[in-house]
């Protein structure tokens, strides 16, 4: 099982819902990952502009505490078990994947680049607005009923579908 | 608990996270971008899937008086507009803040700069926030969860969000079923495999 190249989406939804156990009773608090880039990117803007740390925002998030940084370990450890999981199956990926060139017309990786760059600006940006991302919102905000989160999850599918079949071609 | 048992616990989570969302195939901008082009369903169903067993697993840890939930408040205004942009950018990235690092691990080069562009967004945001959170984008009520709307107690409300999810899942698993939209090389390139079957076709001499 370990060494295949894809789970039923099923069996991977499971396992994804079940770290929810670990996240509420030894860390007290729900899955997330937008959070850490504050965190990562407050103490990195604070080698260039110590200022930043009088924000209230940025002094939460980077504070040396169990919450912030066991979120920054959590998105770390997913690109160590991603590559993990590709050198059991052997699934190794070009370095752009193949759709983009139909989505954006033009297989110069520079202008693949550059759309990542602005597409990740814009999704963060989105996200600390909202509060929240895929998983904060959608993963267990909606797991816990939350009203906000639903509306979130809503907003982010309309954006996408809208960006997704405005901006980007047929893939 | 001490911070370093918090970052291992986390990096061990993370493992597991990252593994899942590597077999899942759910990493990959031609499942991503599908799905947000309603030409691929893997993405929504690993999504509810993992709703689904949260639900469940909250039910009974809150239910058996384990834990608190931690709704985060509902922010309507917040909500709306960055959910708004947060979905523009996922379709632009190709993935989310999380699957980024998946894609990372995974050996997608431009994901490296969706994680540079996520962490200038981050500190943009953050220098913006004590002036943002003056305007509408602050406003909002309380820690709202529907099951407190609907007068039940969350464990029945979450069981009925499972049930609910697990009636849509086995509808949508008949209607598109998940195995032919991993695409040829298990990256929801689904176009590319249609194309090459098509051009198999063309190439039988007529006889």
């Amino acid at each position: 099982m370990l060494t295949q190249k894809a789970w039923s989406p099923y069996v991977a939804g499971i396992v994804i819902g079940l770290l929810q156990i670990p996240a509420f009773l030894i860390i007290e608090t729900a899955l997330g990952a937008s959070s850490s880039y504050v965190t990562v990117g407050g103490v990195i803007a604070s080698w260039f502009d110590p200022a930043i740390l009088n924000i209230g925002y940025v002094a939460r998030h980077v504070a040396i505490n169990g919450k912030n940084w066991w979120q920054v370990a959590l998105v770390a450890g997913i690109a160590i078990g991603a590559l993990l999981s590709v050198k059991l199956s052997g699934a190794r990926r070009q370095s752009i994947s193949p759709i983009w060139q139909r989505a954006l017309g033009s297989a110069s990786p520079a202008r693949r680049y550059t759309v990542a760059f602005f597409g990740g600006f814009i999704m963060l940006f989105g996200a600390r607005i909202a509060d929240g991302c895929t998983s904060g919102h959608g993963l267990s905000g909606m797991a816990q009923l939350a009203v906000g989160s639903t509306v979130a999850v809503a907003a982010m599918f309309v954006g996408g579908i809208a960006t997704a079949t405005l901006v980007l071609r047929r893939i | 608990m001490s911070v370093t048992l918090a970052i291992a616990v986390g990096l061990l989570m993370g493992v597991v996270f990252g593994f899942a969302l590597e077999k899942s195939r759910v990493f990959e901008p031609g499942i991503i971008v599908g799905q947000m082009q309603l030409r691929n369903f893997i993405m929504l169903k690993v999504f509810l899937a993992a709703v689904a067993t949260g639900a469940v697993v909250l039910a009974a840890l809150n239910g058996f008086g384990y834990v608190k939930l931690a709704p985060k408040a509902a922010l309507y205004g917040a909500d709306i507009v960055g959910g708004l942009i947060l979905g523009a950018g996922i379709s632009l990235a190709g993935a989310c803040p999380g699957t980024t690092l998946a894609q990372i691990g995974a050996g997608y080069r431009d994901a490296l700069f969706t994680l540079v562009g996520g962490l200038f967004g981050a500190v943009a945001y953050s220098y913006a926030e004590p002036a943002l959170s003056k305007t509408f984008l602050g406003q909002g009520g309380g820690k709202l969860i529907f099951s407190d709307l609907a007068g039940i107690p969350y464990w029945i409300g979450a069981l009925i969000l499972a049930a609910a999810i697990v009636v849509i899942l086995v509808a949508l698993e008949s209607w598109r079923p998940w195995r032919p939209e991993l695409g040829n090389d298990a990256d929801g390139d689904i176009a590319s495999a249609s194309a090459a079957a098509t051009k198999t076709i063309h190439i039988v001499p007529a006889e």
